[in-house]
């Protein structure tokens, strides 16, 4: 017989929880230029840069939702604690199903919430990071005024970036108060050490309280 | 009903890395439908805080059991526990009290603390003295809980050896032990992930495996996996601390 006990949770309880959802553009145009590739390497420095991070690594819980394909949107495995993050292969082809992705991601942020909740695990104000390359194939509108009442409500931080020139800007920024940002270049693995230093802030800040992220310019394209 | 019981304890990084044995201990004997256990945890700062939590979690059980064998103090209908419960400790306390002047050496050389319970499937209670955690998951899901006490600063706590332990001896009494019931006494090591955060009761996502494991193994098999969680490498990561849990199952 097995001594192994299988999926037991351990986990530091004396820690808040800083979860992070990555909606990924996996449209055929993520071929182009080498994105998808960047944005698989951009993955793995976000994983290790975690794992460095002793508070990131405990608090930080991450889910990765792919869109593209037949308009399928894809759970990239199940929610992980960032020390056991490992960054899935995406590959690039299809449409650009990103409103059913973004449903999904807040489908997925309250039910991590209840979970957590029923398990007396606390938790931060959770944060959805938004990256594409182009046009939406599918009807965002709805989850997009969605995503602006969780912000209002506190419930969610909303970050969408646009990929390269086809990205539109305008379907962005109409998922966050904040507006959308653009990625300079192709600038995926400085993008993903700001979002590890962020998520580190995150985990250190005390409850209720705001929380100062780090300036944007080593990744985003600045208004001229 | 049946007690089924598994026991382990891992030493922490601190003492690893420094060489250091393991300070928790534990004891347990069940009599019949009556379980009694302990968990000790020695002081860091004491000389021999590993032989004290060893002689209080065997000392403590094996008088309880005793008392129990001579039917003074009479699990299932025991209407209070405190004022027993303070004299066998007393005696314990003495008994250390000659083997520590023997060797030169004073009570609070072997200081450590205290946490245990006496179950029988009418009532029982859980006592304790200091950090760590006992708890008493009902089967419908409901818990008692005994929670640490440590003093104005997290590290710091409460011993049986102190001058003082009668006033940080507390007693959590329950009735009722149906099948499907679990105990549990840990040290502080591992509470923070068998704990949930409002430390109401066990973390459910880290017991609740455990259990459905433990409920099909064999004492050594069980044993040996529980070990296994304790010794994990993400563990090392949540606490440098020694872990120590034994979990009773009513079945």
């Amino acid at each position: 017989m097995s001594t192994v006990i299988p999926d037991v949770a351990l986990i530091d309880n004396s820690d808040e929880r800083a979860p992070l959802v990555l909606v990924l553009d996996c449209s055929g145009s993520m071929q182009e230029d080498n994105k998808i590739t960047l944005l698989n390497e951009g993955l793995k420095t976000l994983a290790s840069e975690l794992k460095n991070d002793p508070i990131a690594a405990r608090c930080g819980r991450v889910l990765v939702i792919s869109f593209g394909g037949d308009s399928n949107v894809e759970m990239m495995g199940d929610w992980t604690d960032a020390m056991d993050f490992t960054p899935p292969a995406l590959v690039a082809g299809g449409l650009t199903p990103l409103g059913a992705a973004m449903r999904c991601a807040l489908d997925e942020i309250e039910s991590q919430k209840s979970q957590m909740r029923a398990a007396g695990v606390s938790y931060k104000r959770p944060i959805i990071m938004l990256l594409s390359d182009g046009e939406p194939t599918d009807e965002w509108r709805q989850v997009a005024t969605e995503c602006m009442s969780a912000e209002t409500a506190h419930k969610v931080n909303v970050m969408p970036i646009g990929i390269g020139n086809q990205a539109n800007k305008d379907v962005l920024a109409a998922f966050s108060n904040k507006g959308a940002l653009n990625l300079s270049g192709l600038k995926f693995k400085e993008l993903f050490i700001w979002l590890s230093r962020s998520i580190q802030a995150v985990s250190r800040a005390t409850t209720g309280g705001t929380v100062q992220l780090n300036p944007v310019d080593s990744w985003a394209q600045m208004q001229t | 009903m049946k007690w089924k019981v598994f026991f382990a304890s891992a030493t922490g990084k601190y003492h690893l890395t420094s060489n250091i044995p393991c300070q928790d201990a534990g004891h347990f004997v069940v009599m019949g439908d009556v379980l009694i256990g302990a968990v000790c945890d020695g002081a860091g700062s004491a000389s021999q805080g590993q032989a004290g939590a060893d002689f209080f979690a065997r000392t403590v059980t094996e008088l309880i059991a005793e008392s129990v064998k001579a039917k003074e103090l009479v699990p299932g209908a025991q209407p209070e526990y405190r004022e027993q419960l303070r004299a066998l400790i007393e005696r314990a306390r003495a008994r250390l009290g000659e083997i520590a002047a023997s060797q030169e050496l004073e009570l609070r050389d072997f200081s450590c603390t205290l946490v245990g319970c006496i179950s029988s499937p009418e009532e029982g209670c859980l006592f304790h003295i200091g950090d760590g955690f006992a708890v008493y998951l009902r089967d419908t899901g409901e818990s008692v809980v005994s929670q640490p006490e440590n003093g104005e600063y997290a590290d710091q706590t409460y011993f049986v050896t102190d001058k003082d332990w009668q006033e940080h001896l507390r007693v959590t009494q329950f009735r009722e032990v149906n099948r499907g019931g679990l105990i549990g006494l840990m040290s502080d090591g591992a509470s923070p992930f068998a704990i949930n955060r409002m430390r109401t009761g066990f973390y459910r996502p880290f017991i609740d495996p455990v259990a459905t494991f433990l409920s099909s193994a064999t004492e050594q098999n069980g044993n040996q996996a529980l070990q296994k969680v304790l010794e994990d490498e993400k563990t090392h990561a949540i606490t440098t601390d020694d872990k120590t849990l034994l979990l009773a199952l009513a079945s």
